[in-house]
């Protein structure tokens, strides 16, 4: 046990260790937004587009999170553009964007002269890495979109919710749709770091339906997301040091098995109060 | 006396489809309007014209007076359910802030919202999300979401579908108090029940014709699907907004 706490000494895990309450906040905050507006699969989207731009910043010889940033807003501002328009079917045209940004990043990294060791550490993620300069990056981004969440609650929620309504209330409907795409996107791009791209959406959405298990409402869910993502990654975190596993498995492993055992526990209550009902003959 | 709302041989659509074609129509301030016609028929992409989110291919939607104050329930079928927003939020966004960019709500409009909660007997619901709610519940709480920002114009789409006989009765007593005080459009596609309570009935199918009466005529009943020429020619008089 005590060798288990003096991890704790190296500055590398402490950093992880910040890096995991970081993104859990912030997804907790976004993913909410997410999950209540149904768009996983556009997030999904977005998410595997950016991977386009990591393999064209390692071939430019440029920062690979830089080249995701701008490939992850550009697709996710394109696709609430398309959806504006209403012209294109959204989920075929975002099936295209998944697969080309994949295709390109391959593609990319492929032609890209000699060996590039980071690229599984974006792919599966490698929180144990994460530097002092990353952390400032996500404590930033975490803290932008606290207050946008704070002070624009309303109209982002009430856009999300009914849009048409928002907009015959003279709510800037266009501005606070871009504004979360692009939020959605960097927050995605500020998370890849810590669980990868295949799995960063999980970070986004599982926290955020274990916590609908006990509230369906968006003030409430963001806190107990933040507390679900904050225990399954930290527990993650430690055992992906321990057993020398991908850091984004691992926590996505606690996050999945942290919600079954909710939903277990539920549904046990469940059916405990219906047969006691049912016994003393009410209902 | 100046209508609130003025559509000259208005065509509007999805995508440059048009769905409505030439339709012309005037809505006074003491008007309740029931706008009836078979589903499709594009009673919805009526009221979404006049509300300003559709756009106008052709013709013009006026206001001759000042703007009004519109309150729109949408039709359910509209809305997520499922949304994790909460009674209290759903109402609240009926309110106008004082500046798009500072959203947060005045200590009037605090109380104007547990005015109208109380009023409609939501408070103990106030805090619960819309999903735990049965139908009409819902329904009372998106119309009042609608009544909170007192409109001079009042739209509802089919509010009596789907929904319990509590709120449908609930609802037709405000609405004999509410047509008082503003101008009301009542969409629904049974004839029979709104016929009673309104004024004047407008038919949509593809044009709009309109009966400057509530009476459940053979033509009209005959004309449900609202066929152009049969229409043209019944005994009913016919407001002509085109010669005036
Ligand atoms: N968002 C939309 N995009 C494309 N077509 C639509 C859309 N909404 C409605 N329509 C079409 O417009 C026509 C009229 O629809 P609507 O106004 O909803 O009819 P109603 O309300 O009378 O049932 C229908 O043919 C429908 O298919
Ligand atoms: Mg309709």
């Amino acid at each position: 046990m005590s060798e288990f706490f003096s991890i704790l000494e190296y500055s590398f895990f402490r950093n992880a260790l910040a890096a995991a309450f970081l993104t859990s906040i912030l997804s907790a905050m976004v993913g909410t937004y997410i999950v209540s507006r149904k768009i996983v699969f556009i997030t999904g989207g977005v998410t595997h587009a950016s991977f386009g731009g990591i393999g064209m910043a390692y071939f430019l010889g440029m920062s690979p999170l830089l080249g995701a940033a701008v490939f992850a807003v550009l697709s996710a501002t394109g696709i609430e553009w398309m959806s504006q328009k209403g012209k294109v079917r959204e989920d075929s045209a975002i099936a295209i964007l998944w697969s080309l940004g994949m295709a390109l990043g391959i593609i990319f990294v492929f032609m890209t002269p000699g060996y590039t060791p980071n690229l599984l550490s974006f792919l599966f993620g490698n929180i144990l890495s994460v530097g002092r300069s990353e952390l400032y990056i996500m404590l930033g981004f975490a803290i932008v979109v606290a207050l946008v969440f704070v002070i624009y609650f309303r109209p982002v929620v009430q856009t999300a919710f009914d849009p048409e309504f928002s907009k015959i209330m003279g709510v800037p409907v266009l501005f606070f749709r871009y504004l979360m795409a692009t939020i959605i996107a960097l927050a995605i791009v500020v998370s890849i770091r810590s669980v990868g791209i295949i799995l960063v959406l999980s970070l986004f959405t599982i926290p955020q339906i274990t916590a609908m298990l006990f509230t369906r409402s968006f003030a409430r869910i963001i806190p107990f997301a933040a507390l679900w993502g904050i225990t399954g990654s930290v527990l993650g975190l430690f055992s992906s040091y321990v057993f020398n596993i991908p850091s984004g498995a691992a926590i996505i492993f606690f996050l999945t098995l942290q919600f079954l055992l909710v939903k277990l526990v539920i549904v046990l209550r469940d059916s405990l109060l219906r047969g006691r009902n049912s016994a003393v003959g009410q209902h | 006396m100046k209508p609130l709302v003025k559509l000259e041989n208005v065509t509007t659509g999805y995508h440059s489809e048009p769905v409505l074609k030439n339709v012309d129509l005037e809505v006074f301030t003491d008007d309740f309007v029931g706008v009836i016609g078979p589903n499709g028929g594009g009673k919805t992409t009526l009221v979404k014209v006049i509300l300003g989110v559709l756009p106008v291919f052709s013709g013009k939607v006026s206001f001759p007076g000042q703007k009004p104050q519109m309150g729109y329930l949408p039709q359910i079928s509209q809305i997520d359910k499922s949304f994790p927003i909460t009674v209290r939020e759903l109402v609240a966004s009926g309110l106008k802030t004082q500046h798009p960019f500072w959203p947060s709500l005045g200590k009037k409009q605090k109380a104007q919202l547990s005015d109208m909660l109380e009023q409609a007997r939501l408070t103990h619901l106030a805090s619960r999300p819309i999903g735990e709610l049965s139908g009409g519940q819902v329904q009372k709480a998106m119309l009042c979401r609608a009544l909170i920002s007192r409109p001079d114009l009042l739209i509802l789409d089919e509010p009596n579908t789907f929904v319990d006989k509590v709120f449908e009765q609930d609802l037709y007593r405000w609405l004999q108090e509410l047509k008082k005080e503003m101008a009301i459009l009542l969409i629904s596609h049974d004839i029979g029940t709104i016929s009673p309570m309104v004024k004047t009935i407008a038919c949509v199918n593809g044009n709009l014709h309109y009966h400057p009466s509530n009476q459940l005529t053979e033509d009209i009943l005959k004309v449900y699907n609202c066929p152009v020429d049969i229409i043209a020619h019944g005994p009913v008089p016919h407001r002509v907004l085109k010669d005036h």
